[in-house]
């Protein structure tokens, strides 16, 4: 049922080796291949067939959930709408991730759009990667987007990356924040070529003592371009601070826009953003160290997307 | 084992080194210093290869590397401790240790801080970063220089942001290493404990090498370039022409 493009892919997008253990489920060109429910998450097909519900119970610890994307077929546009229902009081990893495999020269795409609702005190970490490849012409895209609705003292951590060969995605991140929940985003983005990638992030801190930390790391190689907008806005005291980071090499372009919007006088809100080319001072000490120039470009890329 | 001739190095119509000639002993522990702003950053990079110099050469075991790169003159031995050193994300001191050491052996790498005297483990997967202090990167800084095995090593102010409490260990461990493994060692510093530990001072001020020699022998001299004096040079013996 797995071909080895699915494996490769599969690997890629979700370290998976093979099924994994729990509950899982994989959709292959817009179709269930493969699902397996476990004793505290179950996972159902919405009626229309577009999307799952995952549901988690109350208490859940220590579990985890797959739910990774593949995509072979030329010319399929696969939409798909994910909820995630998280009981309070759990501890669980969803893994999610998205891997296209394009071999003709028609279009092929995916946009995922997950909805979080994490219960009173929960823990979810949520990784996502995107990844396309092969030896086809046609455009690759990922549209994703994430929604999340933190109850109080949830807490929820995102890593959501893409690590290349997706010619096209625009990204939307959406949290709305209870009161003493605690959101950490981190997004890494690597584009080459003619890609484009947009990614555009509103915070909503609606809860007293809510915290909030968006870290956005972006690689901008050849022609390719970035866009990255991000608005943290607070209702309530809160702390919240956007941290954005772009290396631009080759010709690469790169607009970020961080905002900060604050409604009630005892928020505090910060931003740090920075665009540029690789640090001077960063490739001489690991040319000292023995490395060549492309060597040390590579090994600073690698640690700054890790 | 370095010898350098006819050095120069300008920016504009300023020259920063300015003719230097001198040849470093193999496994011998130098000490540079002179005034702020005198080149003595400038001759350290100059060796390594940070900066290309105008003219002249650099000779390394009788080879000439004036127009080898950084990387190549890591690779012929020589091993460099930033003033201020890098600071990256997502890179962790054991990477950049391993990358030193070229292995990510684990028993080595302990073997490495062991012999530098980082006693806390926990330090080996700090990120490299905006976070640690002063005194915690230059301590990373020095341990990558060691770990290279460097035939010679220069540190450029290796005090800079280290507490008083830890110099002595660190002038110990660059004796050390002199010792043991031979390496000859260039320590640019203002630091008497540094100048002290030298078996040869060197003073630069203005580009050239003004002083070669002992530290007692220095200290006229050193007390004189540290203070304003504007009173007229009175001959070539008289240390206010060397201002």
């Amino acid at each position: 049922m797995l071909d080895a493009i699915d494996r490769e892919l599969l690997k890629t997008v979700a370290d998976l080796e093979g099924l994994p253990k729990g509950a899982f489920n994989i959709r292959k060109n817009g179709r269930l291949l493969k699902r397996e429910v476990s004793a505290n998450i179950n996972i159902e097909s919405l009626a229309d067939g577009k999307g799952i519900t995952v549901t988690i119970k109350p208490g859940t610890v220590n579990e985890s959930v797959h739910i990774p994307v593949i995509l072979s077929q030329a010319g399929l546009y696969d939409v798909v709408y994910n909820n995630f229902l998280i009981g309070a009081g759990s501890d669980v990893t969803i893994i999610a991730g998205c891997g296209i495999h394009c071999g003709g020269p028609e279009p092929e795409g995916h946009a995922g759009i997950h909805e979080f609702h994490v219960g009173e005190g929960a823990k979810v970490k949520y990784v996502e990667k995107h990844y396309a490849r092969g030896s086809g012409r046609g455009r690759r895209s990922l549209n994703p987007t994430t929604k999340v609705i933190l109850a109080a003292g949830a807490a929820a951590e995102m890593e959501l990356t893409q690590i290349g060969g997706v010619d096209e995605a625009n990204r939307v991140n959406e949290a709305t924040l209870g009161p003493d929940s605690l959101l950490l985003i981190t997004e890494r983005v690597l584009t080459e070529g003619g890609q484009r990638a947009v990614s555009t992030n509103t915070i909503t801190m609606a809860g007293e003592g809510s915290r909030a930390n968006m870290i956005s790391r972006s690689v901008i190689k050849g022609d390719s371009r970035q866009d990255f907008h991000a608005t943290l806005e607070a209702l309530a005291p809160c702390f919240g601070h956007i941290e954005c980071d772009a290396i631009i090499m080759d010709n690469g372009k790169n607009e970020t826009i961080p905002a900060l919007k604050a409604h009630h006088p005892d928020a505090a809100l910060t931003h740090e953003a920075s665009i540029g080319k690789i640090a001077s001072d960063q490739l001489m000490k690991l040319m000292s160290l023995g490395l060549d120039y492309d060597e040390a470009v590579n090994r600073i890329i690698q640690g700054f997307l890790k | 084992m370095l010898e350098l001739k006819d050095l120069y190095f300008s920016v504009g119509e300023r020259n920063i080194i300015d003719g230097i000639n001198y040849t470093f002993e193999q496994g011998k522990f130098y000490g540079i210093t002179g005034p702020n702003g005198s080149g003595k950053t400038t001759l350290a990079k100059l060796i390594m290869g940070i900066n290309a110099a105008n003219s002249g050469s650099i000779l390394f075991d009788g080879k000439e590397i004036s127009q080898l790169s950084i990387t190549e003159r890591a690779k012929e031995g020589i091993a460099y401790s930033f003033q201020q050193p890098a600071r990256f994300k997502g890179i962790t001191f054991r990477d950049l240790l391993a990358m030193a050491a070229g292995t990510e052996d684990e028993e080595m790498l302990l073997a490495l801080l062991r012999r530098v005297g980082i006693c806390s483990l926990s330090f080996l997967d700090k990120p490299v970063d905006t976070k640690l202090s002063g005194g915690e990167i230059k301590k990373i800084e020095l341990a990558t220089t060691i770990a290279r095995n460097p035939k010679l090593a220069i540190y450029d102010e290796p005090d800079t942001g280290i507490d008083l409490w830890t110099i002595q260990p660190m002038v110990r461990l660059l004796k050390r290493e002199q010792k043991e493994h031979g390496t000859t060692t260039l320590v640019v510093s203002h630091n008497r404990a540094f100048l002290e530990a030298a078996d040869i001072v060197l003073m630069i001020s203005e580009g050239k090498l003004v002083y070669r020699g002992d530290l007692q022998g220095a200290l006229p001299m050193l007390n004189d370039l540290s203070v304003c004096n504007y009173r007229k040079c009175v001959g070539d013996r008289d240390v206010g022409c060397y201002r």
